[in-house]
């Protein structure tokens, strides 16, 4: 009999169904894998169970009995625990407090510390010896390296008499011995009646560890399988679906006649990336692919001098370094985010006045003629056919779409030669995004150099000439030409570095 | 071992122990008496309620919270105490009677503080300056004018002596009691978590909005102890008591090793830093300062004194 089943999960957030029908059914002593492309909702039924996420229907038994998951405290009484990557630590406490952050030990009220180190200790142990020499359970977490803090974040899922666990991606910083120590203690709770949920990024993993094999994609539950009945291939498949053609998205473009070299970036590594390298020709769309949060917005972030790098540099032949972002903007970089609300739109202020910042920041003129300006700024909004009421109007009177277009405009107003676009459709609407799309090509036709991230796989696909698969920090793989598929995609994606 | 690593190793508030001691070398070389025992127990009696202010105000800066209304709630402890003294008698039974209706005052101020920054979410720097505004009125209303007395035997216990030993010492001596009991209690640690990642603490499955709220209610009477210290020291109600001494209850405890952005300090730190605050005004003083150029020095002092802590502080996290 399962411990736990999930029947029918749904959520949506407003128009966006993220899960349609999630099914799951997790049995004692089996360590179940949760496979799916890019938003198939793997994330989100995991949330359901962890209590991040609040269902909009569907039906969860645990031991036979209908119950409601009202929060994590909740989910944690009911004794389901989850791992998050980094973000439940807290790194002014030390290791010992974190991992029994949820109930420490105390004696008449007060809080124990010798009981606090001893169980800490206790939780910790099938780590300590690949966590390294410099290891102390007194440290606090915000001096530690990442790969120690993800063992922390491990063991406090594990601390506490949890019978369900839920890991999603663990391994993205440990070494290997670290990793076998898990999968070591992962058995052992198995072994012990556990039920462990397992997401991962590496194919390779799934296929050590796994003893059954879910497949979501759009949001629900394709199959379950033991894993030995099942291969790559087919899991691949899954994952993709039949209907490729069903996109509105038109097949990949034919890859344009490459112009000169723009940017060439050698061995790039940052907190988040691992030695990446390549070439972005002039009138190229380049695409970053690989599942959610593998690098690429890191890349992107990097190459606009929002993060430190280190790695060599050269634009239009000649080496540069970008410290910042306003020595990236000088250098010709344009940075356009999904997240409008932080990394975009002056909210609150006219559209006039969110188009013209870059172009002040670049003329450094102190004194403005506000015809000019104005004409100049109908011009760029013009190009970019934006449907807007007088320049005049606060940008937040537009719907998403328009105003990414304004913040396109942005970098039109003087020569941009690199032009970097993280998950720039986000929340936009599908007609819309036909247009940006069409509009970001013809902005490489004219000889820009564009650098695409974009969360959704089938536009990646219908709008890059060539595709950077990531995975956990490095590109895996390039595809190119008739290689551009998403059966391709997916199996990169999972292919490990 | 390196220095980054000593200072890394050290106590959150050993910045502050050491201006401190210089802050005392200072005072001693301005005037010698400033050192006598009498001088130190007035110092320590003057500056009991800010030390019991700056703890309270360190209990929900710890959780990332503020709380802006603080003198507000000692003003309006200290006429409540007075007012329900005379109405209750100046007997002992009377007294407690008043103790414990003022305390309740104060846990109510801070509980209504905690509803509203916690519960319905609004701005702590914006709505705890309007209950302070709140509490201001309604101490203006239970005594429009200041200058009531508080009964003889409140005001000579609080300024006398037991066993030769002065009643402000005992004080203290509860006081650092209360901070170890606190400190080694949950209470303390799941502040510092709350404060450090509040959504973090949230995933792991604390209660993090009854910790928050329980930080306001601690807040609120712990202002209430101070009020009871400044009705002893000032021996009567005064609804304007509370004046500068909120800002100075912030300054004791970022002086104290507390971070403003949360999950930082001790509250140990924070007495240190009220005594840091009353020794930079007994300074002024004693350098003849002419009393138009106080204020001023003794902003100067301040800010002074929490720039080294800063770079002390800074140094060891970073």
């Amino acid at each position: 009999m399962p411990q736990l089943t999930m029947t029918d999960m749904y959520k949506a957030y407003g128009a966006t169904v993220a899960l349609k029908s999630g099914q799951i059914a997790l049995h004692p002593g089996e360590l179940h894998v949760i496979m799916g492309a890019n938003g198939s909702g793997k994330s989100t039924l995991c949330k359901i169970l962890a209590g991040s996420v609040k269902p909009d229907g569907g039906r969860i038994e645990l031991n036979g009995k209908e119950i409601t998951i009202s929060g994590p405290k909740a989910a944690r009484d009911l004794g389901v625990s989850i791992f998050y990557q980094e973000l439940s630590l807290s790194k002014n406490r030390s290791v010992a407090e974190n991992i029994l952050a949820r109930d420490l030990p105390c004696r008449a009220g007060f809080v124990d510390r010798k009981a606090v180190l001893a169980r800490a200790e206790k939780v910790f142990a099938p780590f300590r010896d690949v966590a390294g020499d410099d290891f102390d359970l007194k440290t606090r977490v915000g001096d530690l390296r990442p790969d120690q803090r993800q063992l922390v974040e491990i063991a406090k899922t594990f601390a506490g008499g949890a019978r369900i666990f839920i890991f999603d991606e663990p391994t993205s910083a440990l070494d290997r011995a670290q990793t076998e120590a898990f999968f070591r203690e992962l058995d052992r709770r198995k072994a012990e009646g556990a039920s462990i949920v397992f997401i991962s990024h590496r194919m390779e993993e799934v296929f050590e560890i796994g003893d059954r094999v879910t497949v979501i994609r759009d949001g629900e539950t394709v199959s379950s399988a033991p894993l030995a009945e099942t291969t790559r291939d087919r899991i691949v498949a899954e994952m993709v679906g039949g209907e490729t053609g069903a996109s509105v998205f038109a097949d990949p473009p034919a890859a344009p006649v490459p112009g000169p070299e723009k940017l060439r970036v050698q061995g790039l590594t940052s907190r988040r990336l691992r030695d990446v390298s390549f070439t972005l020709h002039a009138g190229e769309v380049l695409g970053l692919g690989g599942l959610h949060g593998q690098g690429q917005s890191d890349l992107l972030r990097a190459l606009f001098g929002l993060e430190p790098l280190d790695g060599t540099l050269t634009l239009d032949g000649a080496p540069i370094t970008l410290p910042s972002p306003r020595r990236a903007i000088r250098q010709g970089f344009g940075y356009i985010s999904g997240d409008r609300q932080s990394d975009g739109a002056i909210s609150g202020r006219s559209i006039f006045e969110n188009v013209v910042p870059i172009h002040l920041f670049k003329t450094r003129a102190f004194f403005v003629n506000h015809a000019t300006l104005s004409a100049e700024v109908d011009r760029v909004l013009a190009i970019l056919a934006t449907r807007h009421g007088g320049r005049m109007a606060p940008i937040s009177s537009l719907s998403g779409g328009n105003q990414q277009k304004v913040i396109i405009s942005r970098w039109l107003m003087d020569e941009t030669g690199v032009l970097l676009l993280d998950d720039p459709t986000k929340g936009i609407d599908l007609a819309t995004k036909l247009e940006l799309f069409a509009l970001i090509r013809s902005l490489a036709d004219k000889g820009m150099a564009i650098l695409l991230y974009s969360s959704e796989d089938a536009e990646l696909l219908a709008n890059s000439d060539r595709i950077l698969v990531f995975n956990n920090g490095a590109v895996v793989q390039e595809l190119q030409g008739n290689d551009r598929t998403r059966t391709q995609l997916t199996r990169a994606a999972f292919e490990a570095a | 071992m390196t220095l980054p690593s000593l200072l890394r190793k050290m106590p959150p508030f050993m910045p502050v122990l050491i201006i401190l001691i210089c802050m005392f070398a200072l005072n001693g070389l301005a005037e010698p008496n400033s050192l006598s025992p009498y001088a130190l127990k007035g110092l320590i009696s003057t500056y009991l309620a800010l030390m019991f202010l700056s703890v309270g105000q360190t209990i929900v800066i710890f959780a990332a919270d503020i709380d802006l209304s603080v003198g507000a709630i000692l003003g309006l402890v200290n006429v409540t105490l007075v007012s329900m003294m005379q109405v209750l008698g100046g007997e002992p039974a009377g007294i407690f009677a008043a103790m414990a209706i003022a305390l309740a005052v104060g846990a109510g101020c801070g509980l209504l503080n905690g509803i509203l920054v916690v519960v319905l979410r609004l701005q702590a720097i914006v709505a705890t300056f309007g209950t302070s505004v709140l509490f201001l009125g309604l101490a203006l209303w239970i005594m429009p004018v200041a200058g009531t007395p508080a009964p003889r035997l409140f005001w000579r216990t609080f300024g006398g002596r037991i066993a030769g030993i002065p009643f402000a010492y005992f004080v203290l001596a509860g006081l650092l009691v209360l901070i170890v009991l606190l400190s080694r209690s949950r209470f303390v640690p799941r502040l510092l978590t709350v404060g450090d990642d509040q959504l973090a603490a949230y995933q792991t499955g604390l209660p993090v909005q009854s910790i928050r709220v329980r930080g306001y209610v601690a807040c609120g009477i712990f202002a209430a102890l101070a009020g009871f210290c400044i009705t002893g020291d000032t021996a009567s109600g005064d609804p304007n008591v509370g004046g500068l001494i909120t800002l100075n209850s912030v300054a004791a405890a970022v002086l104290g090793g507390a971070a403003l952005s949360g999950g930082v300090g001790t509250l140990f730190g924070s007495v240190l830093g009220s005594l840091v605050i009353g020794l930079v005004g007994s300074l002024v003083f004693f350098l003849g300062t002419p009393s138009e150029w106080q204020n001023l020095v003794q902003g100067l002092t301040v800010l002074a004194a929490l720039m080294v802590g800063i770079l002390f502080g800074g140094k060891a996290r970073a």
